[in-house]
């Protein structure tokens, strides 16, 4: 039966295709893109001997002697904050649109697929319209702490992004406490979930507070034990100082030159994934037995930035464990001597260095996303656990095995010569790439053991 | 002692096992094919053509040969059916039906209505689509005019009665109306009894 | 605010608790109590002190309506009781009514009752393991269960018409015999089934947190099983090895060999969670072996005993039990001789097992207060009727 409103009910994207595509493809890459090139051009340029040595040469402004020059330095640094802070509000969209379409393909279904070309602007909509929903604040709600507490979160999730690095010198500053600083200042969510859980004044927030409180707080243990276990093999607690001390190769990474820092690398995982509140560790914010824990009284723009912290913190997660076991930005094949090289004399760069830059930033990306897809991977497959045992697990089991991790490391460190670490590299890199392929081969019999199943990959 | 640690490190070896199995059956997922019917522009035909044929969509009579028998109005539980008949104002040894409503927003398409009927006149069709504006308008009147009555169909014995196909009057009826037409509001009275 | 406070607390009949305890409601708006149930809980932090089920936020007067329905016009009403397993709801009034009249159902109409039957029950059954997994916190397996529980749904469809409340059977029979090609199309499915059932048991079955999640929670021994009446699932997975089918056989069951599943305490203790969940996954095997006996063997005939359009049953009772797939479901029908029952009694397993929740409650935390309420397979409109 024909129904007529009045205007032609097919959705902008039908009858507009093309253009749902170019603008869909503006958001997928030319954002991200910009504010990567943004990143690369920014960030390096923002010390201040570059910036003295920028000001003189190409402004005549001798900056160095200016009595101006903090609040210069300053506005720089503003601007490299509001780039990083654009790539997490970014990132957190678009991982929810990837979580939405990976966890529709995992359970049968299509996921988002009609904003935009495949479904992409359906953040870009999610995102306008927490913004623009009725924002409520319950009557016997601690309004001040209420209205604060998303702002802790925030603040918990933003501050990590000062350290990371994202490429060989894009990163917004590399402090030489920088793994010390990280696990320091991931601890500020817990101040955001346990002041929303009180302040909403409703009991089910409360457990989800209480239940957030305590999984944070105990993770933190061997999270930061696990993290210690790179500082040791590499020396340094800087995070460009980690990342360098290992190499392109997979065998060059930390993770598998030393069977303890193999094992800290899941417990570094495991208890990031517990900090972060992802399945398994979902408790505080229970769907099916708590209903939004600890932000069941938010709307609107609120919300908008519990659910981004949640999202973007799998980037957090995912740089971490990247940066400190996984090599980081090391490309293959391209060494210290050859940046320095192409760096040159000058203030700008060759060209070839911005190349390297891109090429590090992508290896960066690369892998850090390969780590979120795992993420989302683990969430929809693995029940939840109960708040005992996620209490005994990182008791009982995770922080034993950090400190023996530990103690292993420093024993090896010691003991061991370079070539043995070698070896073990090459030994534990073939070992996972034969777990890997023995993985993909179950995960293809899977196919033919369901009679009538078999690989399609239509109907998207 | 010992079997502590067995049973320690037992617990470790059966979360790597069942996560492993658990991990790779939801991966072998994402290349199969998902089953998402996208209702309703991306299907290869309408729905309602997909359907069965014992389908329980909406109630379609066929009026030219229901026997005005009511036994459909009898056996409905909850009342859907009205069917009021009267004599032939111009043929004493005819009858008519005046009214044949079926609300269609009450009906649970329970299937108990089509039974009975001698000829086949009422049925369900595979339709199910049937958004109106008004719930008034879900009150489907067969017979559409009062003041034009329908006859009473005689059978002839050892004859199937000549029922049009299954759903092409009541597709043909909700093509010509529109979903926000205004529900009609000269309700007739109620059935008379006779 | 304060007023619900009190009823909260006059259901839980306490007047004496300390500050430290809370009172809270799960429901009866919650994704977990599976329909509109409340459970009014006093907890002190995560551990129960007590937990009392308040029902009756989905009553439709069913029964009052048997009284005022005829006979046969009921039957669309049964699949109300249960929507979930309506074939059964529907075959136990049937059976009743059938006896009140002493006519019985020709054998074909018998074997088709047990194929729709069984093929119901595993309809059900992957509704229930699918949610539970979903309450403890795996939210793939529900869809998948839900796209395997779609391939039933069509052929029941295709049977009789309808995808949740059949009205299939009829007093004397059931309203239609097998379609064209129909039995092909169900022997395929059970063999996706069979091969279907042990990627599930991979899935979710056997993961260890979901293994550790339900193992020696909600203990319910034999004699509390026994002593609050419960039923089906819930009665096996505690060892109780009882079964209408077989103790108490009615229809074609007697003709067909299958085993009836009942909890051994595998991962934990006898009468667990797990157990109740394990013995749902292995009925769908059952069920299926069950359907493949029927239609091999299916005998021909007529599909309907010949019983009056407007049925005038003597004075009298009769009872009709049938093996729901949420345990026993009895129709208790007491006639006057007009055309409509005088009363009509329906007792079902969910209803029963909402006794035992206030018994397990103390001492249990609130993640397991879910997988308990989970493992009873409770339907909301089976408690209300």
């Amino acid at each position: 039966m024909k129904i007529t409103l009045g205007l032609d009910s097919t959705s902008l994207t039908r009858r507009y295709p093309r253009l749902a595509i170019l603008v869909t493809l503006f958001m997928a890459f030319g954002v991200p893109l910009g504010l990567y090139v943004a990143a690369l051009a920014i960030f390096p340029l923002n010390t201040p001997e570059r910036l003295n040595a920028m000001a003189q040469q190409w402004f005549g402004f001798d900056l160095a002697g200016s009595p101006y020059r903090n609040l210069i330095y300053i506005a720089f640094l503003l601007l490299v904050a509001f780039i990083a802070v654009n790539y997490t509000a970014v990132f957190g969209g678009v991982s929810t649109w990837v979580e939405r379409r990976v966890a529709g393909r995992m359970q049968s279904r299509i996921g988002p697929n009609r904003t935009g070309a495949a479904g992409f602007l359906a953040w870009v909509a999610d995102a306008v319209k927490m913004v623009l929903k009725e924002d409520t604040i319950p009557a016997t709600a601690d309004s001040l702490l209420f209205r604060g507490a998303p702002y802790f979160s925030m603040v918990g999730l933003l501050l990590p992004f000062v350290v990371l690095p994202f490429g060989e010198s894009t990163v917004v500053t590399d402090m030489n406490v920088g793994a010390f600083y990280v696990t320091a200042v991931t601890a500020f969510v817990v101040v955001g979930i346990l002041v929303s859980g009180w302040a909403s004044n409703s009991k089910w927030a409360l457990f989800g507070g209480i239940r957030g409180a305590a999984q944070v707080l105990s993770y933190e243990i061997p999270a930061g034990i696990a993290l210690m276990v790179p500082v040791l093999m590499a020396g340094t607690l800087s995070m460009q100082g980690i990342v360098r001390a290992q190499g392109g190769w997979p065998w060059d990474w930390f993770v598998f030159q030393n069977p303890a820092a193999f094992v800290a690398f899941f417990i570094a995982v495991t208890s990031s994934l517990a900090e972060g509140n992802r399945t398994p560790f979902d408790l505080p914010e229970a769907e099916s037995e708590l209903v939004a824990g600890y932000h069941a009284e938010y709307s609107g723009f609120r919300l908008a930035i519990f659910l981004m912290v949640e999202w973007a913190n799998m980037w957090i997660m995912g740089g971490l464990a990247v940066t400190m076991f996984l090599g980081g930005w090391q490309v293959p094949g391209i060494t210290d001597e050859m940046y320095k090289s192409a760096l040159g004399t000058g203030l700008v760069p060759s060209p070839i260095w911005f190349v390297y830059q891109a090429l590090s930033m992508l290896v960066f990306a690369v892998k850090t996303w390969a780590l979120v897809f795992t993420f989302i991977w683990l969430r929809w497959t693995l029940p939840r656990v109960r708040v005992d045992q996620m209490m005994s697990l990182c008791w009982k089991y995770l922080v034993p095995g950090a400190f023996l991790c530990f103690i292993v490391t420093l024993l090896w460190q010691i003991l061991v010569p370079p070539v043995g670490v070698k070896i073990m590299g090459i030994v534990l890199t073939l070992g996972a790439l034969a777990l890997l392929v023995k993985f993909l081969v179950d995960t293809r019999r899977n196919i033919d053991k369901v009679k009538g199943d078999r690989v399609d990959l239509s109907n998207w | 002692m010992a079997e502590g640690i067995r049973e320690y490190f037992g617990h470790i070896s059966d979360v790597v096992k069942t996560f492993w199995e658990g991990l790779s059956v939801t991966l072998s997922y994402m290349v199969r094919r998902p089953i998402t019917v996208q209702y309703p522009d991306r299907t290869e035909k309408r729905v309602a053509d997909t359907l069965p044929s014992r389908y329980r969509g909406l109630l379609e009579v066929d009026m030219s040969v229901c026997t005005g028998c009511m036994a459909c109005e009898r056996a409905c539980p909850i009342s859907v059916i009205k069917v009021s008949t009267d004599k032939d104002p111009t043929n004493p040894k005819q009858r008519v039906i005046t009214q044949f409503d079926v609300d269609e927003s009450k009906c649970m398409f329970c299937g108990l209505c089509v039974e009975p009927c001698p000829t086949g006149a009422i049925q369900h069709t595979r339709e199910f689509e049937s958004t109106m504006k008004s719930i008034d308008s879900l009150v489907f009147r067969w017979v559409a005019d009062p003041e034009k009555p329908v006859p009473f169909y005689r059978p002839v014995k050892g004859q199937d009665a000549p029922r049009a196909p299954v759903g092409e009057i009541l597709r043909k009826r909700m093509a010509e109306a529109s979903w926000i037409a205004p529900a009609s509001i000269l309700v007739p009275d109620g059935p008379k009894k006779d | 605010m304060a007023i619900d406070m009190q009823l909260d607390r006059h259901i839980l009949r306490r007047t004496d608790s300390s500050d430290e305890e809370i009172v809270i409601n799960f429901g009866p708006q919650h994704p977990s109590t599976h329909g509109v149930i409340n459970f009014v809980t006093q907890t002190n932090g995560e551990v129960i002190r007590r937990s009392v089920p308040d029902i009756g936020y989905l009553h439709r007067g069913l029964e009052k309506i048997g009284e005022m329905v005829p006979y046969p016009g009921y039957m669309p009403f049964t699949d109300r009781i249960d929507y979930l397993a309506a074939m059964f709801a529907n075959e136990g009034y049937a059976l009743a009514i059938e006896r009140l009249l002493g006519v019985e159902a020709p054998p074909r109409a018998k074997y088709i009752r047990a194929i729709a039957g069984e093929l119901c029950r595993i309809s059900n059954h992957f509704i229930s393991v699918g949610t539970m997994a979903t309450d403890i916190g795996a939210a793939t397996p529900l869809t998948h269960a839900l796209r395997e529980r779609e391939t039933v749904n069509d052929l029941l469809e295709e049977l009789c018409g309808a995808r949740l409340t059949f009205n299939y059977h009829r007093i004397g029979g059931v309203a239609f015999d097998l379609p064209e090609g129909w039995a092909t199309k169900v022997l395929r499915f059970l063999d996706h089934l069979d091969s279907y059932i042990q990627e599930w048991d991979r899935l979710i079955t056997f993961n260890n947190i979901f293994v550790r999640r339900l193992a020696n929670v909600g203990i319910i021994t034999r004699e509390k099983a026994v002593d609050y009446g419960l039923a089906g699932p819930n009665l096996r997975g505690s060892g109780v090895n009882w079964d209408i089918r077989r103790d108490m056989p009615y229809g074609a069951y007697p003709d067909f060999e299958f085993n009836i599943p009942v909890g051994t305490g595998r991962f934990g203790t006898l009468g667990d969670c797990w157990d109740r969940y394990f013995v749902r996954v292995q009925e769908m095997v059952e069920s299926s072996k069950i359907v493949r006996q029927a239609l091999a063997k299916l005998p021909e005939g007529e599909i309907q005993a010949k019983v009056a359009r407007k049925l005038k049953p003597e004075a009298g009772e009769a009872v009709g039990r049938v093996e729901s797939a949420r345990g026993e479901m009895l129709y208790y029908v007491v006639s006057d001789g007009s055309e409509k029952a005088y009363r009509l009694r329906v007792r079902t397993g969910s209803f029963m097992a909402m006794g035992i929740i206030e018994e397990l409650s103390p001492g249990i935390m609130v993640a397991d207060l879910i997988a308990i309420i989970a493992s009873l397979d409770v339907v909301a409109p089976e408690v209300d009727r």
